[in-house]
């Protein structure tokens, strides 16, 4: 019996079940281990969060968005992990069109639609502020996203402090609740809105054309693999990065109306503590999908069915509703860690193979 | 994975040399990639103190037999026999601590590091370890040896890709090698130097050492071998002893009746038109490492004639190339294309205007090797712009792969899969298509088997005459550059020395041009 290198790559499906699996497995001991938290109330927590569909489409949704979002990017190896700063820039335009213009009162679908679009401009242009210094001086994305997540939250935040600080909002920090003709109607029975299920399905019509039938979408894959081919080729390779990185922007951005319209309704401050970490939580949704984009959604689900039964952990053993969210998401992160950890070593491993090997005698 | 027993297949044995047991056998080593047989129940005996050569087209198997050797593949049927005893190797390491090491075509040395500093990382890597002061005096005395001078204390990235390749093969032997496996190691160095390299294996050979050889230059493998060994389609063709190897017996094993069609005499040319096509008026381009790599270069192309740059590596042949697609900075003069100034114009101005382009290192510029042959082929602007007729490409795809005879399952198959001459054939058929008025080359058949590359040659000709497109190949290759050329021009230290219209041209002439 002998270790070798695999020639042949196993299906890329087989990584991320195993790595869930025994991500859930591993949390259950460190949540029984740490918190003492009994593994039949973690188990059927979990249970309730995948069997609860309704419960877990709003998170889905937003989920499935970025993680689309995300693949755009990572097919051309830009790590985009400013997915909170596009999406915090699309929910700062859509609550402009929502508190700032006469748009809701005049014609409220149409100011849905520009709550959406402009959101994803805005997500759009902040991805393209990342995307320049990446493309002509060569600047690593990961940093620059990154720091661009803070610096969309101190924008909205100095909004929020400043002139877009509510007239009904007693002693909070916050804007003024969004026109009820803006709020996006709910899909009956589930957490999701009408809004959401149509925008996830054109995107995902959408980038799955993209990426299969346009030249764009061509060049993104070939921009991830060699670049040296689009140069030789004529194909600018700034101009690649550039819009690759913005239509990533440009998706991510509409989680920000989504947020507002079907979730939160304004904006508290400070938006960092308030924010839903879509953003972060998306990049996990890419990977588990291993760069396929059938396998976003379903990637999607399970990790928004973790999210949830974090959440319902807390309610099974009576949390009161103060500690509920922090301890809800400290529970989602031990899922997540423990996950993303599983995948990252099944990955290193699933290069080699164990053999056994009749000698011919 | 069980090996099943293959009894119908007689066990053949090249005869023992006199008195000596071979170094490493193998037995009915079988490889398998999904769609092929690499390695069919493959029989050979190596001899210590030989040189054995390892000829074949393009696929034959050559490079995964060597990998097989050096624990890159595991056989999935078979037996290594290492000095007598059975062996099982499952990773370099494996291979190294039986004395096998492998050089390939591309270096792996970091380039940030000295030469020293390489070689000692090596060395550890595998558990070797080997004075500082020996390194630094082997390299010394090697490279002198050799002819190749390498300071050890250096760093890589200011070596040229010869003195790359010899730190390579010292590396080797610091780790001990008594096995080297060389694939194609020497296939990209100056003609000069490659003498030079011969002359060490010889050598090193004569004291005791193995070396196995592969190469498709088979002249090369006729002057150094000691015995021939030629795969075919994943099997042997046939064993050979230098006394009995002879080239057409040798190209009759590699090709079959394909042998036929080896002829190196001038291919045939057409009275090229009188307008030009490419023009280049007293370029000055600058090389990777400051300093003019071309230096006042003036050169005309006509419509439907071939223009040959004859040269050794490394005197502006690549940036002078490189110039005229658009891809390196012009500082001074003029380029010229159907009468247009094209000095500041982009490649894409070029490729959708009839440029085809065939860069060196295939693999590295001219393809994307995770994706597949026909995205390959869909990348260039003038297939896909906005929505992609994927229908046609596929078409094209296919019509392309029947033409040049591409080894591949299908023509979504990804481009790793394929073998080194097979990728340069994908990327020949890609551009030979788009270059509707102009072809730019560098080394086009460098990596390809003497039958292929006569035949791409053949293309590239006829295309030329049928559709009468220009060409401009630059080639290190004088066979290539005197079959293919209408004219000759010798390029050396960056600059134009000399043009001659082939017919004419007198080869000493040109390689003391060359070397002048
Ligand atoms: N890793 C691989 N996966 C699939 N097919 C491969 C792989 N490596 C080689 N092959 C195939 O095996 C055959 C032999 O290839 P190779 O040993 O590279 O040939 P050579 O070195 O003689 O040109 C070719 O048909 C090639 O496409
Ligand atoms: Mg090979």
């Amino acid at each position: 019996m002998v270790i070798v290198r695999r020639v042949k790559p196993l299906p890329y499906w087989i990584i991320p079940i195993i790595a869930l699996l025994a991500g859930i497995a591993i949390s259950v001991i460190i949540l029984y281990v740490l918190m003492g938290a009994s593994p039949a109330a973690v188990l059927s927590a979990i249970v309730y969060g995948f069997t609860r569909p309704g419960v877990v489409a709003k998170t889905f949704v937003a989920l499935t968005i970025v993680g689309i979002a995300l693949l755009v990017s990572f097919k051309g190896s830009i790590w985009n992990i400013g997915g909170e700063g596009q999406i915090t820039f699309g929910l700062m335009a859509a609550t402009w069109v929502a508190l700032f213009t006469a748009l809701p009162y005049i014609n409220p679908g149409l100011a849905q639609a520009s709550m959406i679009l402009l959101a994803m401009v805005a997500g759009g242009i902040w991805a393209l502020l990342a995307a320049l210094p990446r493309a002509y001086l060569g600047l690593d994305e990961v940093p620059v996203t990154l720091i661009m997540n803070y610096i969309a939250y101190y924008i909205v935040d100095i909004l929020v402090r400043g002139p877009w600080l509510g007239k009904h909002v007693y002693n909070y920090i916050r804007t003024d609740t969004i026109p009820s003709q803006v709020m996006f109607p709910q899909v009956p029975g589930t957490t999701m809105t009408w809004d959401g299920l149509f925008l996830l399905i054109i995107l995902l019509v959408g980038v799955w054309y993209l990426l299969k039938n346009t030249s764009i979408g061509l060049r993104i894959k070939i921009l991830g693999n060699n670049p040296n081919l689009l140069r030789s080729s004529g194909i600018s390779v700034p101009l690649m990065v550039i819009v690759a990185l913005t239509i990533s922007g440009f998706i991510a951005g509409s989680v920000g109306a989504l947020y507002l319209g079907g979730d939160v309704y304004r904006i508290s401050y400070p938006v960092e503590v308030h924010t839903a970490n879509y953003g972060y939580t998306g990049i996990l949704v890419a990977w588990l999908s291993m760069l396929e984009l059938i396998a976003v959604p379903i990637a999607a689900y399970i990790v928004s069915a973790l999210y949830t039964a974090g959440i319902q952990y807390q309610i099974l053993v009576g949390g009161h509703l103060g500690q509920l969210i922090t301890a809800g998401s400290a529970i989602v992160d031990v899922f997540i860690g423990s996950i993303l950890l599983m995948y990252t070593i099944l990955i290193t491993i699933s290069e080699y193979k164990i053999k056994i090997i009749v000698k011919k005698r | 994975m069980a090996a099943e027993a293959n009894n119908a297949k007689p066990t053949f044995l090249s005869p023992p040399q006199e008195g000596k047991e071979p170094i490493v056998s193998l037995r009915g080593i079988t490889k398998r990639f999904p769609g092929v047989i690499a390695l069919d129940h493959i029989d050979l005996d190596i001899y210590p103190g030989t040189v054995h050569a390892l000829l074949g087209e393009n696929g034959a198997g050559k490079s995964t037999l060597v990998k097989v050797l050096y624990g890159i593949y595991t056989p999935d049927e078979g037996e290594i026999i290492i000095n007598g005893r059975s062996t099982r190797l499952t990773s370099p390491a494996d291979a190294i601590s039986t004395g096998i090491v492998m050089v390939s075509q591309s270096p792996q040395i970091i380039d940030t590091l000295t030469v020293a500093e390489n070689i000692i990382l090596g060395l550890e890597k595998y558990n070797h370890f080997v004075p500082v002061t020996k390194v630094y005096k082997t390299i010394r005395e090697e490279s002198k040896r050799v002819g190749i001078k390498i300071e050890p204390g250096i760093e890589v990235w200011r070596l040229s890709y010869t003195q790359k390749q010899l730190v390579e093969i010292l590396r080797a032997i610091l780790l001990g090698a008594k096995v080297l496996l060389l694939d194609e190691a020497i296939t990209y160095l100056p003609i000069e130097e490659k003498k030079r390299f011969y002359k060490f294996i010889r050598q090193f050979a004569d004291e005791g050492g193995t070396v196995v050889l592969i190469t498709h230059k088979i002249y090369e493998a006729m002057d150094v071998a000691d015995k021939i060994t030629v795969l075919r389609r994943g099997k042997v063709a046939g064993h050979l002893d230098r006394k009995e190897a002879t080239i057409e017996k040798i190209r009759a094993l590699m090709f079959g009746e394909r042998s036929a069609e080896i002829t190196y005499e001038r291919l045939p040319t057409a009275q090229p038109e009188p307008n030009t096509v490419l023009e280049v008026k007293d370029l000055w381009v600058m090389g990777d490492f400051g300093g003019y790599a071309v230096q006042g270069v003036s050169l005309e192309v006509k419509e439907g004639e071939v223009l040959g740059i004859a040269g050794v590596a490394g005197n502006g042949q690549k940036e002078l190339i490189q110039a005229i697609m658009r891809l390196r900075p012009v500082i001074k003069g003029k380029i010229m294309y159907n009468g247009e100034d094209i000095t500041r114009k982009t490649t894409y101005y070029l490729r959708i205007n009839g440029v085809g382009y065939i860069p060196d290192l295939p693999a590295k510029y001219g393809v994307s090797i995770e994706n597949s042959i026909i995205e390959n082929i869909a990348v260039l602007p003038v297939y896909s712009r906005g929505i992609i007729n994927w229908d046609k490409i596929r078409e094209l795809t296919l019509k392309l792969i029947k033409e040049f005879e591409i080894k591949t399952p299908s023509p979504d198959t990804p481009v790793k899969f394929l073998s080194g001459g097979n990728i340069m054939k994908v990327l020949v058929a890609r551009e030979l298509t788009v270059a509707t008025n102009l072809l730019v080359a560098y080394n086009p058949t460098r990596a390809l088997d003497e039958a292929t590359a006569i035949k791409v040659r053949k293309i590239i000709k006829d295309k030329v005459l049928k559709n009468k497109v220009s060409a401009i190949i630059a080639s290190e290759d004088l066979d290539e550059i005197f079959q293919i050329s209408d004219r000759i021009a010798v390029m050396n230290s960056g600059k134009i020395v000399g043009v001659f219209p082939a017919d004419k041209a007198k080869r000493e002439e040109i390689e003391h041009l060359m070397v002048m």
